[in-house]
């Protein structure tokens, strides 16, 4: 029986749907499981862990953790992967997930694939598959390995409702800080906003929107919807859009239940970040613009024009 | 400040891919530089116009690799070297970065820059993997770098929860985002001083290094699929508010969103 280790993702104190979604498919694949988690005050969220269906908790909890530091971090993972004899590490898609779980691997002379959509076990032998080549092909991996290191791609797996867990927490022994690479502070991201990880909706916004009057109208609709609210690349390398708000093959990728394209073309970096949502529809002037070719309902027409008509007929729906 | 950047030379992403019987139809595929490694060119090439540098460039692969070094030559690379070794056929993360990591034995560098992924695997492992082989500090997707002094710089990485300022004693390894500048179009003088310019080419042997140093691949490709490609929709033109509307009730009743 393989024996995988999720690694809890925690933001603001919050315990993120991820890791139930990855603890699910753990127990599909019959294995035995444990999450770590590393941070400050989180003690409190054991019996959630445990409930999100992991049967041990190593936890790293202290004051200096509070501040997220890769070295020290890895250093938590691996002790206990080692203390759970890991088969398999898998983190969340997160930025976290892909500069620790390399370090993980080589620290453990394990194999390592980032963006994994499915994994299978088949014995011992450990199998993957992964998008590449910005989305164009999928790659099947077999893994030379005891050990796999895995970041497991937004969306890929689904968490089963009614999980159960137990709670049994190990405390983990606090690494020392990494003096070689000192963290002297996160300048926050626009508090409030709706993280794109999480949106059930996500639309995001692109060259059509112009100016910051476009991208103000569009936001006034993800408002309305409680939605995420992301980004192409042009609006980023324009100033008007936040760095973190980008949706694409360098920047989040998402897999929401509705993702809306605005006055987005549909550059293949693009689509490589949002083209396993459930749902899309896109607003394009131009009948030609390749976001047309995946998106389930196109709307040709300026979104200064769509987007108010949008708003009143969503209401209209939803009430 | 000695500056090693690694660049990869990958499948141009903008052309079709075809795959057969599990492999990737190399007929009429077009190779190019790592965008992400060409961010990390042209951050050394800034480092040394702005702080003073001497900048160097590795590369692992054949021949064909060439050209691709003499345009970050125009770009104003000084020092090229390129590895060459029949035994490093498959890409593995980690053989590569057991690779460099004689690249940087050999060189005593202060700094490592490389693009935080490749194009062709968008894996994102081998610099992490080479700084936790070298026991160097090292931050990922970093979008600025300020020198500090001869020992230090401060990097700006985008994090989860926000833009992580970092400070960092060399040597160190960065991988750095597309954002962190645009790389430059090098100039005709720059290409034709470009093309006499040496570049030293090594196998393992004369790296000082064996292939069963570096190791066995710990993974490796079983197959290429085709990716599941999404499906064109319906696409509605025409008035505005009539097709709005029209999309908006099949987004209720038959996406069944809202």
């Amino acid at each position: 029986m393989a024996n995988i280790l999720v690694i809890a993702d925690i933001k603001d104190g919050v315990l993120k749907g991820s890791t139930a979604e990855l603890l699910s498919k753990a127990k599909q694949l019959g294995a035995k499981t444990a999450v770590v988690a590393i941070g400050s005050n989180i003690e409190s969220l054991t019996s959630e862990l445990a409930a999100a269906g992991s049967d041990t908790q190593y936890m790293a909890d202290d004051p200096s953790l509070a501040l997220f530091s890769a070295g020290p971090y890895a250093a938590c993972v691996v002790e206990a992967a080692k203390a759970f004899d890991a088969n398999m590490i898998w983190f969340g898609f997160s930025e976290t997930g892909k500069t620790v779980a390399p370090r993980v691997a080589a620290q453990l002379d394990a194999a390592c694939a980032t963006e994994i959509t499915d994994v299978t076990l088949d014995g011992e032998q450990i199998q993957v598959v992964r998008p590449a080549i910005a989305g164009k092909v999928i790659q099947r991996i077999k893994v030379n390995t005891q050990i796999l290191v895995a970041v497991v791609r937004a969306g890929a797996f689904e968490a089963t409702a009614g999980l159960t867990g137990t709670e049994n927490a190990v405390k983990l022994a606090i690494p020392a800080a990494d003096l070689r690479a000192v963290i002297k502070e996160i300048l926050s991201d626009a508090s409030g906003d709706i993280d794109l990880a999480d949106a059930d909706i996500v639309i995001s916004v692109g060259r059509g929107a112009k100016d910051q009057a476009g991208i103000d109208l569009v936001k006034g609709l993800a408002n309305d919807l409680g939605a995420g609210f992301g980004s192409s690349r042009a609006m980023v390398d324009s100033g008007l859009m936040a760095h973190n708000k980008q949706v694409g093959q360098t920047g989040k990728i998402v897999a929401p239940s509705l993702y809306m394209a605005m006055g987005i073309s549909g550059a293949i970096q693009h689509l490589a970040g949002m083209t396993g949502s459930k749902t899309i529809l896109a607003v394009n002037k131009d009948p030609e613009a390749p976001i047309f070719n995946v998106a389930d309902y196109g709307i040709v027409g300026d979104l200064f024009e769509v987007v108010p008509i949008l708003q009143e007929e969503i209401k209209k729906i939803r009430g | 400040m000695k500056i090693l950047t690694t660049v990869k030379k990958v499948v141009d992403v903008e052309l079709n891919i075809h795959i057969e019987n599990g492999a990737i139809i190399e007929d009429g595929l077009q190779y190019v530089i790592n965008a992400w490694d060409e961010n990390a060119v042209e951050a050394a090439v800034q480092l040394k116009e702005n702080n003073g540098a001497e900048t160097t460039l590795v590369s692992i692969g054949g021949d064909d690799n060439i050209d691709m070094i003499r345009k970050c030559y125009a770009m104003g690379i000084e020092n090229g070297i390129l590895i060459d070794d029949p035994s490093l056929t498959a890409p593995d993360s980690a053989v590569f970065a057991k690779v460099l990591q004689k690249v940087y034995e050999k060189g005593d560098y202060d700094l490592i820059l490389t693009g935080k992924q490749a194009q062709d695997t968008d894996s994102g492992q081998t610099g992490i993997m080479l700084a936790e082989y070298l026991d160097v500090p090292c931050v990922s997707n970093v979008i600025a770098i300020e020198v500090i002094d001869e020992t230090k710089i401060s990097v700006s990485r985008l994090g989860d929860t926000g833009t992580e300022i970092v400070e960092l004693t060399l040597p160190a390894v960065v991988t750095v985002s597309d954002s962190i500048n645009e790389p430059r179009l090098p100039a005709m003088r720059g290409i034709m001083m470009a093309k006499k310019k040496k570049i030293q080419t090594m196998d393992l042997a004369e790296l000082g290094t064996t292939p069963d140093e570096v190791g066995a691949a710990k993974s490796e490709i079983a197959e290429f699929m085709k990716s599941e490609t999404r499906q064109a929709g319906q696409k509605f033109e025409g008035d505005a508010a009539e097709i709005t509307a029209q999309v908006v009730a099949l987004l209720a009743s038959e996406a069944k969103v809202f």
